[in-house]
C-alpha cells in the first residue's frame, strides 16, 4: 500500500533544526578521538569545497558558473552539516528536500534510496526560495548503511514560467511558474535517466543549461562521493557518522552561548516596498525580534498579509533561510554554517501573511520580501549586537536586485533564458570603522562573482557600452556604503531579444542605513529603443556615456524613444540597437555624515563616487574645487553652522509627532497593503482566499 | 556607569537614563523610546538624495508619496543618533526595548 500523501508536507518543513541523534549516532561518539575529529572536519570541509568548485567549473547557467552555489555534507537523517558556500540560506534550506526524502522515498518500495541513486528537487516549498533555485543529491553507503548525503543547491534560473529566466513577474498563480519538482528520483545506478532529463528539457526554454547544470551537480556528487569513502575505508564510517553528528551538537552549544551574550530586549524594524509584481503599491513586513536567555525569537505581525495572486509571496522557511545569511555571514561569522545555527533562534508567523504563503499562491519573485526582510534583519541585528562587538554592526549591502532577466535566442543560434551576472556586483555595508566595499557582491551570496562582460557577451546576444560604479550610488554617512554598479546594454547580434528587469526601491529606497547612516537611493530603469547608438559607436563620438552620470546628464548624444521606468520592467521585445541602462545599487550609510572625515569625502570625489553638490551640500565640506584642497577651518565653521540648524529646526518628539501622525500614503498606493498603518488590523480570519 | 548601547546611545545604570554617548547628554528614562528624548525633524528628502533627472516619473529620489526622512537629534549637541525612513504618518519606531534589570544585572547590579 502506498504510503505516499500527494500534498506538501508540512511537517518535514517544520524541521528545520537538527533531528535528535540517533542510536548509531549516540554509540560512534565515544570512538571518535579528538584529533581525528578535528583532521575529519578539515577534510570535510575540502571536499564540501571541491564540490562547490567543481559545480562552477561544469555549469552553464550565470548562478552556477559565478558562485550562486552552496555544496554540502548531510547526515543520513537530513541535517545539512558542512556547507561550502557564501549563499547562506541554502545553510538551512538546503536540508529540507533530503529530510523529505529519507521520510518518504527511504522504505518505499517504488522509489526506494540505494547506492548510486540520485534525486533532484526544485519545490520552493521545500528549497524555501523560488523555483529557480535547483538542487540535486545522493545517498552515500558503505557497506549497505546509509552513512550520509552530499548535495548541490544551485539557481539556474529558467525553469519554463510565463516569463523567462526563472522569476515570473506576471504570475497570478504556482501554475505559472513552471515546472516545480518535489524530490524526485533522476539517476539509478549511477547512470541519469534520460526519459527524466528529457522531460526537464521538454518544459523548459534552455534545456542545454538545464541538461548541464543537472549533470554537473552530480558529477561533482560524485566526487565527493569518493572522497568521503576514501576517508571511511581509511578511518571507519563511526567517525564520519558520529562527526557529522558531533559538528551539529557543537555548533548548537556555540550558538547558544553566544546568543546569551547579548541583551535581552526586544528590537524593532518595520520595512515597507513599492513592489507588487508588475505593479506599484506599498507593502510592509514588520520584524520584531525578542531577544531573552539564550534564544531568539523572530516575529512577524502586523505584515501585509499574503498577496494570492502576486508572485511576491515566501514561504516562511524562505524567512529563516534569509535570517540565517545574516546569522552566519556576521553575528555568528565564526561558527560552522549549518542548521544547527538555528538551535537558538525561534519564530512567529502570523496565519495570513506575506511571509507565510499557503496554497496555490506564487511565490517566484519570493526574494524581495526575503531580501526586504533581511534588510530589517541587518538594522535590528546592529542595535541588538553593537554593545558585544560593533565590527559586526554593519549596514546593509544592497537589498533591491535590479536584475535584467531575459529569453530567446543567441548570437549561435542557441534558446537562452537566464539573468545577467550583475546582481553579483551591489555595494557593500558601511561598517563602524571603515567605509563599504565597491562592488562587493551580493550579500545573500558573498563568493559570488558578477563575470567579466567580455564572458557574458560570448554567449549573450548584448554588447555591454559600460560597466562602472556610478555616481552617488551608495547612502552617505560617518562612513559610506560601497559603490553600487551601472551598466549599459545594447541588443547585438540577434534581430530582438525578450527582455525585462527585476527589482524594488524605485520609490522607496530598497536598503536603508543604520545610526543615522542614509539609505541607497532609489533605482530606476531606463531603456532607448530605436537608439542610434550604433551609429555613434561607429563613428566614436566623444560625446559617448561611458557611465550612468552621462547617461542621465545634459550633452548625452544618444536619439531615439527614451523612457524611464520602476526597475521591475515587463518582459518586452527590445531590437537589434535598442539600449537598456541599469543600476545596481550600492550600500547603505552608517553613522552621522557630519562625522565623515573631509578628506574622505573629497577623495571619494576625487574618484568620481560621489557628486561635488553631495560634498558641499550633505557633507557640509568646504574644498577649492580646481584643486580638491580642503579647507579644514570653514569645513569645520559649516559643520558647526548645520548642528545649530538642526537643533533650530528640530522639534521636541511630542510636538512631532502630533502633527506627523496626521499624514498619509494617498489610497491609490495603499491597495495591497490593507489597513494603515496596521496592516494587521484589517486582516481576516477565515479560509485563504483561492488564486486567480 | 554608563554601558554602549549603539554608536551615539549610551544608558547609565546609576540613573537609569539613555544619554549621547558624543555629549553625555541625559536624553529619556532607559524603559522609554529614546527617540522621545531627541528633537526630530523631517528632511527634505532632495537635500539628501538629490534627483539625476527631471521632469520625470524616476529620478534617483524618493517619492514623497511612499516615503518620508525622519531624523533624530541630540538636544545637546546636534548629533543625528538615528534617521527613519517611513511612509508618511506611520508611527515612529520603538526599536530598542532594553530589559533594564536584566542590564543591570549582567554589569553587577
Amino acid at each position: 500500500m502506498c504510503a505516499m500523501v500527494y500534498a506538501r508536507d508540512m511537517e518535514v518543513v517544520q524541521q528545520l533544526k537538527p533531528e535528535p541523534m540517533t542510536p548509531r549516532e549516540t554509540a560512534a561518539q565515544d570512538k571518535i578521538d579528538d584529533v581525528d575529529y578535528d583532521i575529519f572536519v578539515h577534510k570535510m570541509n575540502m571536499v564540501a569545497q571541491e564540490g562547490k568548485e567543481t559545480t562552477m567549473k561544469l555549469g552553464a547557467s550565470s548562478g552556477m558558473r559565478w558562485g550562486d552555489v552552496a555544496f554540502g555534507i548531510y547526515t543520513a537523517q537530513g541535517d545539512l552539516a558542512v556547507v561550502a558556500t557564501g549563499i547562506w540560506f541554502h545553510a538551512v534550506l538546503g536540508q529540507l528536500p533530503v529530510k523529505y526524502i529519507v521520510k518518504h522515498y527511504v522504505n518505499d518500495s517504488s522509489v526506494g534510496v540505494k547506492e548510486g541513486d540520485s534525486f533532484f528537487f526544485n519545490d520552493p516549498f521545500y528549497g524555501g526560495v523560488h523555483p529557480a533555485d535547483m538542487g540535486l543529491c545522493v545517498p552515500v553507503f558503505h557497506e549497505g548503511e546509509l552513512i550520509c548525503f552530499v548535495g548541490a543547491v544551485v539557481h539556474s534560473g529558467e525553469n519554463g514560467g510565463t516569463d523567462p529566466g526563472g522569476v515570473c513577474p506576471r504570475a497570478r498563480s504556482k501554475y505559472d511558474e513552471g515546472f516545480i519538482a518535489p524530490p524526485i528520483k533522476v539517476g539509478e545506478n549511477y547512470t541519469l535517466r534520460e526519459d527524466i532529463l528529457n522531460m526537464f528539457a521538454a518544459m523548459n526554454r534552455d534545456a542545454r543549461t538545464m541538461i548541464l547544470d543537472v549533470k554537473a551537480r552530480l558529477a561533482a556528487c560524485r566526487i565527493a562521493q569518493r572522497r568521503i569513502l576514501e576517508f571511511v575505508n581509511q578511518k571507519g564510517s563511526d567517525l564520519v557518522v558520529g562527526g557529522l553528528r558531533r559538528i551539529l551538537a557543537v555548533t548548537a552549544d556555540a550558538a547558544r552561548n553566544k546568543v546569551s551574550q547579548l541583551n535581552d530586549g526586544v528590537f524593532r524594524q518595520p520595512r515597507f516596498m513599492d513592489t507588487v509584481g508588475m505593479g506599484e503599491g506599498l507593502l510592509k513586513i514588520n520584524l520584531t525580534l525578542v531577544k531573552k536567555g539564550d534564544t531568539i525569537k523572530l516575529v512577524f505581525h502586523d505584515t501585509t498579509p499574503m498577496l494570492p495572486d502576486k508572485p511576491l509571496n515566501s514561504f516562511f522557511q524562505g524567512i529563516i533561510g534569509m535570517a540565517m545569511v545574516y546569522f552566519c555571514g556576521w553575528f555568528l561569522h565564526d561558527l560552522p554554517a549549518n542548521n544547527a545555527l538555528l538551535a537558538p533562534i525561534e519564530w512567529d508567523f502570523p496565519e495570513d501573511c506575506l511571509l507565510n504563503a499557503k496554497g496555490e499562491a506564487p511565490t517566484s519573485m519570493a526574494p524581495f520580501p526575503q531580501t526586504l526582510f533581511a534588510n530589517a534583519m541587518f538594522m535590528a541585528g546592529a542595535r541588538m549586537t553593537y554593545h558585544m562587538d560593533p565590527s559586526r554592526a554593519q549596514a546593509s549591502w544592497y537589498q533591491g536586485f535590479g536584475v535584467p532577466l531575459f529569453g530567446g535566442m543567441n548570437q549561435w543560434g542557441e534558446p537562452i533564458a537566464d539573468i545577467t551576472p550583475e546582481i553579483n556586483a551591489t555595494g557593500a555595508g558601511a561598517r563602524s570603522d571603515q567605509d563599504g566595499v565597491s562592488g562587493a557582491g551580493a550579500f545573500f551570496a558573498t563568493m559570488s562573482d558578477c563575470s567579466d562582460v567580455e564572458t557574458t557577451e560570448a554567449d549573450r546576444p548584448f554588447m555591454y557600452l559600460f560597466r562602472n560604479y556610478f555616481k552617488n550610488s551608495y547612502g552617505h554617512g560617518k562612513y559610506r556604503g560601497g559603490a553600487g554598479v551601472g551598466f549599459g546594454m545594447k541588443m547585438h547580434h540577434v534581430p530582438g531579444v525578450a527582455l525585462g528587469c527585476f527589482g524594488f526601491g524605485s520609490r522607496f529606497p530598497a536598503t536603508l542605513g543604520i545610526f543615522g547612516g542614509y539609505a541607497v537611493p532609489p533605482v530606476f530603469l531606463s531603456t532607448v529603443r530605436q537608439s542610434n547608438m550604433g551609429n555613434l559607436l561607429s563613428s566614436s563620438d566623444a560625446g559617448l556615456p561611458s557611465n550612468l552620470d552621462q547617461v542621465y546628464g545634459e550633452g548625452n548624444p544618444e536619439q531615439g524613444q527614451r523612457e524611464f521606468h520602476h526597475i521591475t520592467h515587463p518582459i518586452q521585445l527590445f531590437m537589434y540597437g535598442d539600449t537598456f541602462y541599469v543600476p545596481v545599487g550600492g550600500g547603505a550609510g552608517y553613522g552621522d555624515v557630519l562625522e565623515r572625515d573631509p578628506q574622505a569625502a573629497l577623495d571619494d570625489l576625487a574618484e568620481g563616487l560621489v557628486s561635488d553638490w553631495v560634498v558641499t551640500n550633505v557633507y557640509k565640506v568646504v574644498y577649492d574645487p580646481g584643486t580638491l584642497r580642503l579647507d579644514e577651518a570653514a569645513t569645520k565653521e559649516l559643520r558647526a553652522k548645520a548642528l545649530a540648524e538642526r537643533l533650530r529646526q528640530a522639534k521636541p518628539f511630542e510636538e512631532f509627532e502630533e502633527g506627523w501622525s496626521k499624514l498619509k500614503p494617498s489610497d491609490d498606493v495603499l491597495h495591497s497593503y490593507v489597513t494603515y498603518p496596521h496592516p494587521s488590523v484589517g486582516i481576516k480570519q477565515g479560509p485563504l482566499m483561492p488564486s486567480l | 556607569m554608563k554601558v554602549r548601547i549603539t554608536e551615539y546611545l549610551e544608558i547609565d545604570l546609576g540613573s537609569e537614563m539613555w544619554c549621547c554617548q558624543r555629549c553625555g547628554r541625559d536624553l529619556v528614562a532607559a524603559q522609554e523610546n529614546y527617540k522621545k528624548g531627541c528633537l526630530v525633524a523631517e528632511k527634505d528628502m532632495a537635500e539628501v538624495h538629490p534627483p539625476l533627472v527631471t521632469g520625470q516619473a524616476y529620478s534617483f529620489t524618493p517619492d514623497p508619496n511612499y516615503c518620508r526622512l525622519l531624523e533624530f537629534y541630540c538636544p545637546g549637541c546636534g548629533v543625528m543618533i538615528e534617521n527613519e525612513y517611513l511612509p508618511p504618518g506611520h508611527p515612529i519606531t520603538h526599536d530598542i526595548e532594553l530589559d533594564i534589570d536584566a542590564l543591570k544585572q549582567r554589569h553587577g547590579g
